[in-house]
């Protein structure tokens, strides 16, 4: 029981952890909460669905084209709700996020609404579980794990070792600076938000064999990919994906030896006990603004 | 080489610089004095495209630069070593540099740059994959006039560059300046510590008010009690 509870836990936590990590990259670029993060997550997830489900695009390929959609999504949020508010306070900013939010949602409905209230999205492994020693193992969840993982890693060596990357994190550590040696931080911005929602319609491809898809997934993956990347302290990224991992379990444990009620709520529960505890987060750290 | 000419800068009706006008001739070290708000900061930012002119012109090397955007100065060859360092604390030493030639693609020019950074400031080296918030005020500064190199500037513009360092290393500071001119940089240096200024500078300019109020020889400055007094306060 508690093996299997951990398995499934890592696994609904590693793709949470890939939702923070979207939240946590554009929050560390432009100081801003993206709310149509988890909007940008479900109609990736939609548009891998029509790739694969109505046109017969092989799953393999099926993910890399709905990531690319979901990074063109993604900067296009940040052409219409970042770019021209710039100069804005960060409350206008956030309201934009959640403008294109509900834009995003009601496209959603219109286009793939009306096919019942779930569209369920085929596995791409066999769907028995099988044994490894005494723990009973669903391939998918394996699949789902591995796809995870390697696109941390992935991500990881765009961040740290690309030119691209090296720009991203400058820009985030002072952006005056970056400026300065000629760094164009608008397009700086846009390949951030591009970056965070291309992890986040990633992990909608991951996670679609998995579960069902509707047009109001959005919310309730954007709150707990929120709640793992507060966790992990906004701004760190090796915190968002710990967040992400203890969150997934924090649910699997709860519902198993509480009550399954307590899935839905854990992540609430979390945001609240670190605000009140631990404000900067487990890897986080208080940062002076300077303006 | 660089041609300030009548130029105006305003925040909103704040009219911030009025009519100023000064040349830093090629090779030369030419300080921009001044006291808090007498238009110094907004004087740099302007030459690195942070704020735009309302009237004036900058030429640089013969060619109209006002109002192009901060990367357009960099690739012209205006580049700025900001006051207080502003290196990125938690990147490397290397990455940093590295990334002071944002604009150039010429990668293997890029490498022997880098090189030529770590022969001029040897203790780089040694914490070159160290993160560039945990270094020395002093060696800060070395990183960031290293990362204004890499972009391969002709015209170096200097934001206080003695200040916030601890006296000893202030000597070092003004060495440093003048090995840079001898490879033919042009620098524009804005100080606050006259002392430097006179030190490395041929030619003064003391902004006030967003005017220039004295230009001079450096060297004279500093026997000029009038001067000092009426224009820095001291």
């Amino acid at each position: 029981m508690l093996s299997y509870l951990l398995l499934s836990g890592v696994t609904t936590g590693a793709l949470y952890a890939l939702v923070a990590l979207g939240i946590v990259v554009v929050n560390k670029a432009t100081g801003v909460i993206n709310f149509a993060h988890g909007e940008l997550f479900m109609f990736s997830g939609f548009i891998a669905w029509s790739l694969h489900v109505q046109m017969g695009v092989a799953y393999p390929l099926a993910l890399p084209l709905a990531v690319a959609a979901g990074f063109a999504l993604g900067a296009l949020t940040d052409r219409i709700a970042f770019r021209p508010l710039i100069k804005a306070d960060v409350i206008s900013l956030v309201l934009a996020t959640v403008g294109i939010a509900f834009v995003l949602r009601g496209v959603a409905r219109i286009v793939w609404g009306g096919k019942g209230d779930y569209l369920s999205f085929p596995p791409i492994t066999s769907p028995e579980p099988i044994m490894i020693g005494q723990i009973m193992v669903i391939p998918q969840q394996l699949a789902v794990l591995g796809g995870a993982i390697l696109v941390m890693l992935l991500f990881a060596a765009f961040f740290r070792l690309t030119r691209a990357g090296k720009m991203m994190q400058a820009t985030a550590d002072n952006s005056k600076a970056a400026t300065l040696v000629g760094i164009q931080t608008a397009r700086i911005y846009t390949l951030s938000f591009g970056t965070g929602a291309a992890i986040a319609a990633a992990a909608a491809v991951l996670m679609a064999p998995l579960t069902l898809l509707y047009p109001d997934m959005g919310f309730a993956f954007f709150i707990k990919g929120f709640a793992a990347a507060v966790l992990g302290g906004l701004t760190s990224l090796p915190g968002a994906v710990l967040g992400g991992l203890s969150i997934g379990i924090i649910e699997a444990l709860a519902g198993g030896y509480i009550h399954s009620s307590f899935i839905e709520v854990s992540a609430f529960i979390v945001i609240m006990f670190v605000l009140v505890v631990r404000p900067t987060g487990l890897l986080g750290f208080s940062r002076l603004r300077r303006v | 080489m660089l041609d300030i000419r009548h130029l105006k800068v305003a925040y909103g009706i704040t009219e911030v610089l009025r009519d100023v006008s000064f040349q830093v001739p090629a090779g030369s070290i030419v300080a921009l004095l001044g006291g808090n708000g007498s238009g110094k900061t907004t004087m740099l930012n302007t030459l690195t495209g942070l704020v735009r002119p309302v009237s004036g012109s900058i030429t640089f090397e013969g060619a109209e630069c006002a109002g192009l955007p901060p990367h357009g100065f960099v690739r012209r060859g205006i580049c700025q070593v900001p006051q207080g360092r502003e290196v990125w604390p938690s990147m490397s030493v290397n990455d940093n540099l590295e990334l002071g030639a944002a604009t150039r693609r010429d990668w293997a020019g890029i490498r022997s740059d880098l090189d030529e950074v770590y022969a001029m400031f040897p203790k780089l080296t040694v914490h070159r994959r160290r993160q560039a918030g945990s270094l020395s005020g002093g060696e800060q500064q070395m990183v960031a006039i290293g990362r204004a190199l890499m972009a391969r500037p002709r015209c170096l513009l200097m934001d206080e560059p003695s200040a916030g360092l601890a006296p000893a290393i202030v000597g070092d500071m003004v060495d440093t300046i003048l090995a840079l001119n001898r490879r033919g940089l042009t620098i524009l240096l804005v100080e606050q510590n006259i002392g430097v200024a006179a030190a490395v500078a041929e030619y003064a300019h003391i902004l006030q008010g967003g005017e220039i109020a004295f230009s001079g020889p450096a060297a004279g400055l500093i026997d000029n009690p009038a001067v000092l007094r009426s224009y820095l306060g001291r």
